[in-house]
């Protein structure tokens, strides 16, 4: 596959892709020769790279819906944070922990919900969302409730941790760019073609011997997976956990990266986490208008331009005929 | 020994019965055809036969085993494989991608292969790429291996949902209706190809309505006619047979028969 | 023991009440449409912040600060109906881009309340000022009885409005079927405005009817649309009166959850009613209407 097809699956919009591809790399090397503030804003888009890159799997490619994936951000944030902050574990073995319960979980509730279909699948995946929120309210012993839990170490290994704003960066890049790299494996690969063959006919899909109901869950169980790290790798960018961070604006959040940068894409999560987590810092706005504005933002594309930037070369194309 | 046995299938909707105790052997070699009125129950037998729905009543045995109620991706995975009345295909994705898929079966490739591209899992996607393009060549669709599978004309949509089905490598192949909305032409490449199929030793089973083409390739044809099976024998014999002549008169394929 | 779980169960009939009334408005919606608006919290949180701004900031009476609350309540839910759901209704989005719109709408209107009112819980004062009535040793306050009363009359009014008037009947043909209604020369874009308005509007009486006996804050909202959703659920997905009843029967339940589980498992109980009633009986007890 070469790189525009990576890009851009219709094939069109390339140049407008490539363009915004190039501006967003030179964002990048700027703000790494610069510096300060906006290096925090790139450790946000690189973690959130990783996450709608989970999600991308499946809904972009299995074309299936889900609205709890920050259950699984949240677990797999928790255990790190609880594990490293009150116990003092290793981040590494701390994380890997908290993937493989978010595998878990993911298994158990994959297993009935995937059954499920349209309204059903929406409200059941939303709720297991909430669920998980309810639970980091609740379990105070734990999770110090709406308090959260702070003091959690950076990252590391043993005696070796990551702890300036650069060396963070190039550490949530390089994870980011794995995470593109193995979506990119799994999209070209029988497994990937198994899941967008899902998305196409499910009927088709059976009929050529896919066996649909289980790549819909090995799908959701990748996704998780993806969440989970995207949630450890969170908690120890940040120093900082409270149910807050994995709350519902998350997956609106994750949403308009995902549309934005056009959904069933491989590189779209990234340039759309980039391109997200920036335009609004760069009013350097509070916290309360950055959700509303995600929010206004994602009504906007879907009405608009719901295949995300891939859609760009259309609308202009429509303006140039009005203007005529 | 036949490849394909139908026992006494039958399939109730409510009151309404639309398949009545059909039996029926399907040799593992040539091309046999199934015809019939429209509402005879064609369709419904192709679905109790692939597994897409339950038959009320009856068995279905293929290649040696009892597949009755088994699901549509188990009944695929032992080499039976079907195509649909109303074309299915990846819409989204390129002609060869839809192919690939077909060769999903015998692949082996899981999130490893994917993951972590070693050189089995490199020469089983070479493998993959070759087959697939070789069977685009065969049925006269390479040019269009990198067009989308939406903006093919719909003749050409047909035929790759054939050469999808081809690429599961089936011990029988089942067409629903392949001739559907093709023009005389595309109907007579089609004719050849489903020779050329059958040649090679893939046996085929088809729903048609266009008689042209199933008395120009079928080597057994079996007659549907409200549920029931009324006629079954060489193309000629059902020709001349009175109870498919009463069948279809009145109809319009009662000109062509 | 005995006397506190009668108890829960009378509070629970009161709350139950309340999701009725938020799943009747998902059924309204869904019947003219077949969306099922996820911005339906928004229109319970707005009810009872409005109410509470036209009292505190205008100085005015109660019934006049809730009737002036739901007319503008059910105004937002033409706006979101216009804004939102047309173009997207027009350009004939997925069932799934819907839901995704109408819960992005959720999150702007609960962040402009936030930006507006600040993130302080507010309450309303209780309707009737007396002290509880004492019925069989039971306590039963005035708000219990101003929520049931005002279910009933709205339920009641809302039966009347679809089987007498002709605007009811022609929404009740839209959800029969939108093609025969719009060749009948029904004009099916308006009833859906229409729905959306209505539908607002309940939400906003049941956010009015439940704040003085809980709070009311710019994010409550998302909680009540679930266990509205919930209750739609357990009646059978589009039946009103089915909501209702699954409403009330929610209610219940979790006030039992909070007696022999603790406070902390309200939500959870409910949620957990949710994924039950999907995995196990998706179709809700009578059954779904469609």
């Amino acid at each position: 596959m070469n790189l525009p097809t990576i890009i851009s699956a219709k094939g069109r919009g390339n140049l407008a892709a490539w363009l915004l591809w190039g501006l967003a790399a030179a964002f990048v090397a700027y703000t790494f020769v610069a510096g300060g503030y906006l290096i925090a804003v790139l450790h946000f888009a690189c973690i959130y790279t990783v996450f709608v890159t989970g999600l991308n799997i499946f809904m972009g490619f299995t074309g299936q819906v889900s609205f709890g994936h920050n259950a699984f951000a949240a677990i797999g944030g928790y255990t790190s944070a609880v594990l490293t902050a009150t116990y003092g574990w290793d981040p590494l073995t701390a994380g890997v922990l908290g993937l493989a319960g978010a595998l878990l979980c993911a298994l158990i509730i994959g297993y009935p919900v995937l059954r499920l279909r349209g309204h059903y699948l929406a409200m059941a995946t939303l709720a297991i969302g909430l669920i998980v929120y309810e639970v980091a309210v609740q379990w105070d012993s734990v999770t110090h409730g709406y308090m959260g839990i702070s003091g959690i170490p950076p990252l590391g290994i043993g005696r070796f941790t990551v702890t300036s704003d650069r060396g963070i960066l190039i550490f949530l890049m390089i994870v980011a760019g794995l995470a593109l790299l193995s979506a990119a494996g799994i999209r070209r690969s029988r497994l990937g073609r198994a899941f967008v063959a899902a998305a196409g006919s499910e009927d088709a899909a059976r009929a050529l011997g896919i066996d649909v109901a289980r790549y819909k869950l090995i799908a959701f169980m990748i996704s998780a997976a993806y969440a989970a790290i995207a949630g450890s790798l969170f908690v120890h960018a940040v120093g900082f956990v409270s149910p807050e961070v994995f709350g519902l604006p998350m997956v609106v959040l994750s949403f308009t990266m995902l549309y934005v940068g056009g959904i069933g894409t491989v590189g779209g999560p990234a340039l759309g986490a980039i391109i997200i987590s920036v335009l609004p810092e760069s009013f350097r706005t509070f916290k309360d208008y950055q959700d509303l504005a995600y929010g206004a933002a994602l009504i906007v594309i879907l009405i608009y331009a719901p295949r995300g930037l891939a859609s760009l070369p259309e609308l202009w194309a429509k303006w140039r005929r009005r203007a005529a | 020994m036949s490849l394909l046995r139908l026992d006494g299938i039958t399939r109730r909707f409510g009151g309404l019965v639309a398949l009545d105790n059909v039996s029926l052997e399907i040799p593992g070699q040539g091309l046999s055809a199934v015809i019939g009125p429209n509402g005879a129950g064609k369709t419904t037998l192709f679905n109790m036969i692939s597994g897409f729905m339950p038959p009320s009543a009856g068995r279905v045995q293929f290649d040696g085993a009892d597949i009755t109620g088994q699901a549509p991706e188990t009944i695929a995975k032992r080499g039976l494989i079907r195509t649909f009345q109303l074309v299915q295909l990846f819409e989204g994705l390129t002609v060869l991608e839809n192919v690939k898929i077909g060769c999903h079966l015998h692949t082996r490739g899981g999130l490893m292969a994917a993951l972590l591209p070693t050189r089995a899992a490199r020469a089983e996607e070479a493998a993959v790429e070759a087959e697939a393009r070789r069977l685009l060549e065969e049925t006269g669709l390479a040019a269009q291996a990198e067009t989308f599978a939406a903006v093919l004309p719909y003749g050409q949509k047909r035929l790759l949902e054939i050469t999808r089905a081809l690429a599961a490598r089936p011990k029988l192949l089942l067409l629903d209706e392949p001739a559907a909305g093709l023009n005389r032409q595309e109907t007579d490449a089609l004719a050849a190809l489903l020779r050329r199929i059958a040649a090679t030793g893939t046996a085929i089973l088809l729903i048609e309505h266009d008689m042209n083409l199933v008395m120009n390739v079928a080597d057994e044809i079996a007659v549907l006619d409200f549920g029931r099976l009324i006629a079954k024998g060489k193309p000629d014999e059902v020709r001349r047979n009175p109870d498919v002549i009463a069948a279809y008169l009145g109809t319009e394929e009662a000109a062509h028969v | 023991m005995f006397d506190l779980v009668a108890q829960s169960i009378l509070s629970g009939i009161g709350v139950g009440a309340i999701y009725g009334l938020i799943g009747i408005g998902f059924c309204v919606i869904y019947n003219a449409s077949g969306i099922v608006n996820f911005a339906q919290g928004a229109f319970v949180m707005l009810g009872g912040m409005l109410t509470h701004a036209g009292m505190t900031k205008l100085g005015l009476p109660l019934p006049l600060a809730a009737i002036g609350a739901i007319a503008i309540v059910a105004l937002s839910g033409v706006a979101l109906e216009r804004i939102v759901v047309r173009p997207l209704w027009n350009r004939g989005s997925t069932m799934f881009v819907m839901i995704l719109a109408t819960l992005a709408a959720q999150i702007v209107v609960e962040r402009l309340t936030l930006i507006a009112a600040g993130d302080q819980p507010r309450t309303l004062p209780v309707f009737t000022d007396l002290p509880p009535l004492r019925v069989f040793g039971f306590a039963i306050n005035f708000q219990f009885l101003w929520i049931v009363g005002c279910s009933a009359i709205v339920i009641a009014g809302l039966a009347l409005f679809f089987s007498s008037t002709k605007t009811g009947k022609a929404m009740r043909a839209c959800s029969i079927n939108r093609d025969a209604a719009a060749l009948q020369g029904i004009p099916v874009s308006r009833m859906l405005a229409l729905a959306f308005a209505l539908s607002a509007g309940l939400g906003a009486v049941a956010g009015i009817l439940i704040t003085p006996t809980q709070y009311t804050a710019f994010n409550v909202g998302v909680p009540f649309a679930i266990s509205g959703f919930i209750a739609a659920i357990v009646g059978g997905f589009g039946r009103p009166l089915g909501a209702f009843m699954g409403g009330i029967l929610l209610g219940v339940a979790q006030a039992l959850a909070i007696v022999f589980l603790g406070a902390a498992f309200k939500n959870v109980a409910a949620l957990s009613i949710l994924l039950l009633f999907l995995f196990v009986r998706p179709t809700g007890l009578l059954g779904s209407a469609k």
